[in-house]
């Protein structure tokens, strides 16, 4: 396993190669032990130790990138070469200048508590204590993992960067067996207060209620979204809306919108590493220091992700949100959408006739310019008839233009959750929005 | 290398492991992307590393590594992961028989794409882009090739040794156009993926961005302000740019037998199928002729062997309409005591073998395609996808495509709708079909970019088509919209 000096060690000799160049070197680490479950009991058990070195170059604005796993000097002496080469044949462009300050950004959690508590036959414990728990015919599914993410980046401008993060993530479903299913995803950089047990109880209480489904009919309702689904949702909006590449590509809802209100004036959302509920990431991977944005301030669109090439086009810096996808440009990647007045449980109590949605499934964007989105719902789909749940019902489909739904807001809960998504670690609450349409049925 | 990976693999042994198997993989790619006529990516990727996979009393473990001096570390590795997992094991994992198998493939190329010069890969993109730009208004418009050459070699404590070298070359161009309130795009060869073979740099020869480019830079032009497609059920006939993913989604996916045992519920999902309905459920009309072909020509999921030494072949997983059978690994096809048919796959050195699509291949029919329109009073043919989502079991699906043609009593008007959307249910919307074009129209299609697994696992995978046609499908969902 790599340590901070070895990764510097790479940096530099490669750096020292191309002195007569615009040089930057970009390492991506992970070590990651993953336990999966399914049909209670581990059927895939994984390990992977990975290091990928990036190397971009410019010079007489012609750029190149050559990427590489191959870390001996060897390997590092071809790929400088071969990236010197393809300078070469690179046409001219017009490409941003590399990040010169702060010379030092460095960020190292070490956690070997969590470590412990995580090996592959701890996990495995854990796990063979959690399925005890469940009742005949039950079934458990899911992953229980430990990653130690690392990057580092260094320039010829003297610039370095290093972050070192560890945490554990766990995706817990339940099935009863009848296809009643609940799941559950979290992600804790701290082994204290972290019990699999918990979680499994919390899974299982819920999976029991999802039974008996009732079919309902395609129409407008009120919906009260749980965390985990306004997470999917704000996922979508953070590169196909938040993003400065999407307005340039006239692709996001907030072409010819910024600095006006899109939504309702309770919805705020900014990207915030500092918030200690996402994940500590203090700069992109072009070395940027990753600025905080306000997104959403009241409902009123106001500042987007850049990262050196989109800020370059619109003769802005760089906000710090590459993920070295021009084609993308900047992604926010720690989104934070603010909390309201009263818990999630009294909207609930408050609720004469809604329907409480656990989480989507295969969202995706239809029209972008609309930010409609569609997706099914997935793991726990409940009527709420005057403040109780009466009965599940079997998942629906919607078709849904989020101008339209977050300018329907009932009420924000206060109560917010951290969620885990493919794009990022957001702490989010749950909304309740009238007229939301469920466009077709499962079943 | 042979000799290190015998050593490791006899270390293996003496740990009297029940069976393991090691992957050594070198993969070379290169991205080069154009936009606006400017250079957003000419990138080159190498990855060598090797991943050992152990099954010992029953229960398995899998690690990997780029470090090839300590590699009996990772085999350690291996065997603590297994030992972990026999905790919670109940019943041991058994392996179906293959083949002992020494042998090497390389797949079919005729101009390796990395002996292609950048600057000729650059020129090509750029003439495309100047000549979709040349005769329609646009905002944006984009070029990219992308070409891999994977080298690996499995090996494993049963004797078998195989080398495979598999050269992968495709791309894509896209047209953009956008008024104030609206952006529509349109893609040439295959949607946004762009379209890819294994094959060498010929198969970019042959798609010809430039003389394609003006089968797309007019019609994102003109469909910012066409009218939005009708909503209502249509007869539709749907060409292979959209049909592909159709195939992928609703058959590809839920047909995979570690979905159907409930290995992917904790993530992806699972299947409507059941190993009871073999041979007795009627997945599609008599129209319906599917099978995963790991042996045809050009396809994206054509290779020698699969990622466990099991040889290539062809599963026939719809016959008739008649549901015929998964595709399946070592591991999951005793489950329904069978053997394995081949398609365990992994994305990379770093990741384990799991049951993958290969290429899901809709066989062809008897009509052209104007036959085939010639029988549609009132309908649309739709082409070039854009969207789509499907539910866990792969029931409930929605597409969109770039554009929607009109046809009525039997003939193409000219006129073009934009944001059409369709829906269904799976076995539903097989059973509408009631033509095939055929071979004539028949292009194998493919997307790089499969998702699944944990950790993710991105794979390619082809899918052969012909355009088809299905009746009084759900288009859109204006019944349901207030606006």
């Amino acid at each position: 396993m790599f340590s901070r000096t070895d990764y510097y060690n790479i940096i530099n000799y490669i750096l020292k190669r191309t002195r007569d160049y615009d040089a930057e070197v970009l390492i991506s680490g992970s070590v990651e032990g993953l336990t999966r479950f399914a049909n209670s009991e581990i059927h895939q058990n994984v390990y992977e130790n990975i290091n990928t070195i990036n190397i971009k170059l410019l010079k007489d604005n012609k750029k190149s990138e050559l990427v590489t796993t191959d870390y001996s000097e060897k390997g590092l002496d071809a790929a400088i070469k071969e990236a010197i080469q393809n300078l070469e044949y690179a046409p001219s462009g017009d490409y941003p200048r590399m990040v010169k300050h702060p010379i030092l950004t460095e960020m190292c959690s070490q956690n070997s508590e969590l470590v412990k508590a995580c090996t592959p036959e701890n996990r495995a414990l854990q796990l063979k204590e959690s399925f005890a728990l469940l009742p005949s015919n039950y079934q458990a599914y899911g992953i229980y993992s430990l990653t130690s993410m690392r990057l580092a980046y260094g320039n010829n401008n003297g610039v370095k960067r290093f972050l070192k993060n560890y945490y554990a993530k766990v995706n817990v479903l339940v099935s009863d067996g009848n296809d009643g299913t609940s799941y559950y995803s979290t992600l804790t950089q701290n082994s204290k207060g972290f019990s699999l047990v918990d979680i499994f109880k919390h899974v299982i209480n819920r999976a029991s209620i999802n039974n008996d489904r009732k079919i309902i009919e395609p129409g407008e309702y009120t919906v009260i979204l749980e965390p985990a689904a306004v997470a999917s949702i704000l996922m979508y909006l953070s590169f196909a809306g938040f993003n400065a590449k999407s307005v340039q590509d006239n692709y996001s809802f907030l072409s010819g919108k910024v600095g006006e209100k899109v939504f309702d004036e309770r919805i705020t959302i900014v990207d915030d590493w500092h918030n200690k509920n996402t994940m500590p990431l203090p700069f992109d991977l072009e070395g940027f220091e990753r600025k905080k944005l306000n997104l959403i301030v009241n409902g009123v669109a106001h500042d987007l992700a850049y990262d050196a090439l989109t800020a370059k086009k619109d003769e802005k810096k760089s906000t710090g949100h590459s993920v070295a996808m021009p084609d993308r440009g900047g992604i926010p990647l720690n989104l934070v959408m603010e909390g309201g007045i009263r818990p999630l449980e009294d909207i609930i109590k408050d609720s004469d006739n809604a329907i409480l949605v656990t989480r989507f499934h295969y969202m995706n964007l239809v029209n972008p310019r609309l930010a409609q989105l569609t997706a099914l719902t997935r793991d726990g789909l409940f009527q709420i008839e005057n403040g109780e749940i009466t009965h599940a019902l079997e998942n629906m489909r919607f078709t849904e233009s989020i101008l339209d739904a977050f300018n329907d807001v009932v009420e924000i809960s206060s109560d917010r959750k951290k969620i885990p998504t493919f794009l990022g670690n957001y702490y989010v609450p749950a909304m309740k929005i009238r007229n939301f349409k469920f466009t077709g049925k499962t079943k | 290398m042979q000799r290190k990976i015998d050593t490791i693999l006899e270390y293996l042994k003496n740990h009297d492991v029940d069976y393991a198997d090691i992957r050594v993989t070198d993969m070379l790619e290169e991205e080069i992307s154009t936009e606006n006529q400017t250079v957003m990516k000419l990138s080159t990727e190498r990855s060598v590393g090797y991943g050992i996979r152990v099954f010992l009393n029953g229960a398995l473990g899998f690690a990997s590594s780029q470090n090839f001096e300590n590699m009996e570390r990772i085999a350690d590795k291996a065997i603590e992961l297994a030992r972990a997992s026999a905790l919670t094991l109940k019943e041991p994992v058994k392996l179906s028989q293959k083949e002992v198998v020494v042998d090497n493939y390389s797949s079919a190329y005729k101009i390796d794409p990395f002996e292609v010069s950048k600057s000729e890969k650059l020129d090509l993109l750029f003439a495309a882009e100047e000549a979709m730009r040349a005769n329609a208004t646009l905002v944006k418009t984009t070029g990219f090739l992308r070409f891999s050459k994977e080298q690996k070699t499995f090996a494993d404590t049963e004797g078998s040794f195989i080398r495979q070298t598999i050269i992968i070359s495709g791309g894509g161009i896209q047209a953009a156009a956008a008024n104030k309130t609206d952006m529509q795009i349109r893609s040439y060869p295959n949607s946004a993926r762009g379209n890819y073979h294994t094959a060498g740099y010929e198969y970019i020869k042959e798609l010809d961005f430039v003389k394609h480019a003006k089968d797309i830079d007019k019609e994102a032009e003109l469909l910012v302000n066409a009218e939005e497609c009708p909503s209502g059920h249509f007869d539709l006939v749907i060409d292979g740019t959209q049909l592909f993913l159709q195939i992928h989604e609703s058959i590809g996916h839920p047909t995979e037998l570690d979905r159907v045992l409930g290995y992917e519920a904790g993530y992806a999902g699972t299947s409507f199928l059941n190993p009871d309905m073999i041979d007795k459920f009627t997945y599609g009309s008599e129209h319906i002729n599917v099978v995963a072909d790991a042996t045809a020509s050009k396809g994206l999921g054509t290779y020698g062997y699969d990622d466990e030494g099991v040889k290539a072949q062809k599963v026939h997983l719809i016959t008739k309409g008649i549901f015929k059978g998964f595709t399946s690994s070592r591991d999951t096809a005793p489950k329904i005591n069978q053997e394995s048919n081949g398609t365990a796959r992994a994305s990379g050195w770093n990741r384990i073998p799991i049951v993958r699509m290969t290429n899901i291949n809709l066989l062809p029919g008897d009509y052209t395609l104007e036959q085939l329109i010639q029988d549609v009073n009132d309908g649309l043919l739709l082409s070039t996808n854009k969207s789509w989502s499907i539910d866990d079991k792969r029931l409930n699906f929605q597409f969109s495509t770039e554009i929607a043609y009109e046809i009525k009593n039997g003939a193409l008007t000219g006129k073009i709708y934009k944001n059409p959307i369709y829906s269904g249910i799976t076995p539903e919307f097989w059973r509408s079909c009631d033509g095939v074009a055929n071979k004539d129209h028949y292009v194998m299609y493919g997307t790089p970019n499969c998702g699944k697994g944990e950790p993710g696992q991105v794979m390619h995978v082809g899918h052969g088509c012909s355009p088809a046609r299905f009746r009084q499908v759900k288009v859109g969902v204006n019944n349901v919209l207030s606006n």
